[in-house]
């Protein structure tokens, strides 16, 4: 009622207020619509393209210079890079009629699940036009690019596994990097050091990432944790099981559980001056070759070394696992061919061998291996060879790689607090894994 | 009949005109909510990755959820977590709003002191946390070792991992606090008085005055702390989270609340017909338990008026 008297008494008022209201909507809606498009061509008639990178601080530095190049010898594309590190903000513009991006990255074990989703343009149609020979790059890397015989997305970095170890405490100890399993498991036992109370004081063996130690001694015993033919998961084939066996053997049953999760529980941050590799708290460690460049930045004066993962039969020695970075067009691009041919820009020379530099990333084609680039990162030779022999191994990218990869992560976890041997926990794993949908 | 139609365009303009001014809310209401909403419940329905078309599969998601064990250990897990954490909540809420009420002096310090850490971003206090909590270096361990009390390896086994999630949950408890506190402010002096004069001591005296006058605040604080712990999701997920931003849940999954895992579901998972499936039934659960909550009322909570 009391609105019925003031509408009456301020009839122009009232106008003014739907007017206003209507204008309001009329505005939000055309602002909204108008987001996406627009900005597509500089002043001088040049394509613009975004590429959305999930790099950040000195990284991305390095790519905008990679960027700024491309720019300069362009006359037709003009690349505007943005980083954005948030994942979920880069699926949820996949999902939209008109992308935000042309270009992005990923991980190597993504690509068969997105592709199965429809958000990956395929690039096969690109290859030929852009001079991109797709058998120059490391084959297991390639592996996880395609799904169903179609290539939806390229490496521009691949990272390899390989034993670090501290120089000053093996000598100390006496022990010589490991060649085998069975010296492998000496070498731990040597270098684990245990105080009066039975505290650990120093670990043999460190896991910068438990889950992906695992399945790199995986492949080292022989193991395998896809089907080959069809990526489907086989986490309880005989070397796997080995492997996580010989991790509770030689660390959870040598030194408890309780004793060893304590001890880790108290490392400092990853990578950092505190890391427990860098400080002499952990005397080796299965880690990737991105170290060579972050140890020199932290702990410049680090004696250290770098050795291939010690192998069992039937695995040939150099057996070791690579993981990828990638490059992809999404296929709500509304500028693909432009998009393609920064991509083969940055995964030719003048791209990928400064970008992998400033990141110290492998490159991921075989012709980059031995360019003087990478001469002076200290420890990187041993990654490099390692890309050489076709025996690194990829995990699939198949679709429902990530549940597969959570509960491969709980059964290791549930072997590590010594809750499980390692065949029940790979065992059940399989019984579960052959319920995984898309 | 002129004059009747008169009136009836004036009923309608003014309707149109309540409407007009009620419009950025109603909009906003049916684009932001209500869409979204009943989406949900139809996505819940199919099988749906957010990029393609769903695909209808009836009730098979609420079906799966019967025989999925992470979604079952979240349930446990989430249970677990308000069942301890809403009473913990309130009793240590009550406690301290009546050590804020005490004529100290230096009160109002003490009372913006116990309400700080609501104020502090929960990303923040979970960092904080992981410190305090640390096996080797942490001051919690630190000081129970002080004590000769045993230090627990807080994040790394799975009974204290929950343990750590409800300690950072009941940190903030200063909000609740000082509701409290000013529910014990309005208690009417004249009931302690007359209480006193009856003999009444002082735990008489919160048993039969304090508490019955405070009981409408502790339903209101009940029903919305158990809402907040059955939807608890920032906590274990910033206590649990490792490197490279994995799917990880805590030892076991200890710290996999139900939310958590809605979310790995959707986002990890991409199977968002599942993750609205486990979004519904949260919902009617929840409802379930306010309106229970509700009915209980009639039984504990005193009203002044009445």
């Amino acid at each position: 009622m009391r609105l019925t008297q003031f509408a009456r008494g301020r009839r122009f008022g009232r106008r003014y207020a739907i007017a206003a209201v209507a204008a309001a909507l009329v505005l939000g809606t055309t602002a909204c619509s108008g987001g996406g498009a627009g900005g597509d061509k500089t002043s001088d008639g040049k394509t613009v393209i975004t590429f959305s990178y999930l790099w950040t601080g000195p990284e991305a530095k390095a790519l905008e210079q990679v960027i700024e190049k491309f720019n300069a010898s362009q006359s037709k594309i003009q690349v505007k890079g943005v980083s954005n590190p948030d994942m979920q903000k880069q699926l949820a513009s996949m999902s939209s009629a008109q992308g935000t991006f042309d270009i992005s990255d990923g991980f190597g074990n993504q690509v068969g699940s997105w592709a199965s989703k429809g958000i990956l343009e395929p690039l096969d149609q690109y290859l030929g036009s852009n001079n991109i020979d797709a058998n120059d790059f490391v084959s297991a890397a390639m592996g996880q690019m395609k799904y169903k015989d179609k290539t939806y997305a390229l490496p521009i970095a691949v990272h390899s596994f390989q034993l670090l170890y501290n120089k000053k405490l093996l000598a100390e100890a006496g022990v010589q990097p490991p060649k085998t399993m069975d010296e492998f498991a000496t070498a731990i036992r040597k270098l684990t050091k245990v105080d009066g109370k039975g505290s650990i004081t120093q670990l043999g063996l460190g896991n910068p990432d438990l889950p992906t130690s695992i399945t790199t001694l995986g492949y080292a015993f022989g193991g395998e944790w896809n089907d080959p033919a069809t990526g489907a998961p086989t986490p309880d084939k005989p070397g796997n099981v080995k492997a996580l066996d010989f991790y509770a053997q030689n660390i959870v049953q040598a030194y408890g559980a309780d004793k060893v999760n304590r001890f880790v529980g108290g490392f400092g941050p990853y990578s950092s001056a505190q890391d427990p590799f860098q400080t002499g708290k952990v005397a080796m460690e299965i880690d990737g070759e991105w170290r060579c460049a972050s140890i020199a930045s932290t702990s410049p004066n680090f004696e250290w070394g770098v050795t291939p993962i010690p192998v069992a039969d039937p695995a040939p020695a150099g057996t070791t696992q690579l993981t990828s970075s990638t490059l992809f067009i999404p296929a709500n691009s509304r500028h693909k061919k432009e998009a393609a041919e920064f991509m083969a820009y940055m995964l030719g020379k003048d791209g990928m061998l400064p970008f992998s530099k400033a990141l110290g990333n492998l490159p991921a084609r075989t012709s980059m291996l031995d360019d003087p680039i990478y001469r002076d990162l200290k420890n990187f030779q041993p990654f490099l060879d390692s890309l050489k022999q076709d025996k690194v191994k990829a995990l699939s990218s198949a679709p429902g790689g990530s549940e597969y990869a959570t509960d491969l992560a709980s059964a290791i976890d549930s072997v590590n607090r010594g809750k499980k041997p390692a065949q029940q926990a790979l065992s059940e794993l399989a019984a579960k894994a052959a319920s995984y949908g898309g | 009949m002129a004059v009747r139609r008169r009136r009836a365009k004036a009923t309608l303009r003014n309707s149109l005109v309540g409407l007009a001014f009620a419009s950025p809310f109603v909009v906003g209401f049916a684009v932001l909510i209500a869409y979204p909403l009943l989406a949900s419940l139809q996505y819940s329905f199919t099988d749906f990755n957010l990029f393609q078309p769903p695909t209808n599969v009836g009730l098979d998601n609420y079906r799966a959820m019967l025989e999925d064990p992470r979604l079952i250990t979240s349930v446990k897990n989430t249970l677990v977590f308000a069942a301890v954490g809403v009473p913990l909540n309130i009793g240590l809420a009550l406690a301290g709003a009546h050590l804020l009420n005490l004529p100290l002096r230096g009160q109002p310090l003490y009372r913006a002191m116990a309400y700080l850490p609501t104020i502090v971003p929960v990303v923040v206090g979970a960092y904080l946390w992981r410190w305090l909590l640390n096996p080797e270096y942490g001051f919690v361990d630190h000081l129970l070792r002080l004590a000769h009390l045993p230090a627990p390896n807080w994040l790394m086994e799975p009974g204290w991992a929950r343990t750590a999630v409800i300690i950072l949950s009941v940190w903030t408890v200063g909000g609740t606090m000082l509701i409290y506190l000013a529910g014990l402010r309005e208690v009417p002096m004249e009931l302690y008085e007359a209480a006193s004069l009856d003999g009444a001591g002082l735990f008489a005296k919160f048993r039969h005055i304090t508490w019955p006058s405070l009981t409408p605040i502790t339903l209101f604080q009940s029903i919305v702390l158990m809402i907040a712990y059955l939807q608890l999701f920032a906590q274990p997920y910033l206590l649990a989270q490792t490197r490279l931003n994995q799917s990880t849940a805590g030892p076991g999954d200890s710290m996999l609340s139900y939310s958590m895992y809605l979310f790995q579901s959707a986002f990890v998972n991409l199977k968002m017909g599942y993750a609205s499936a486990m979004a519904w039934v949260l919902f009617v659960f929840t409802m379930l338990l306010t309106f229970a909550l509700l009915g209980s009322a009639r039984k504990w909570v005193h009203y002044a008026n009445n």
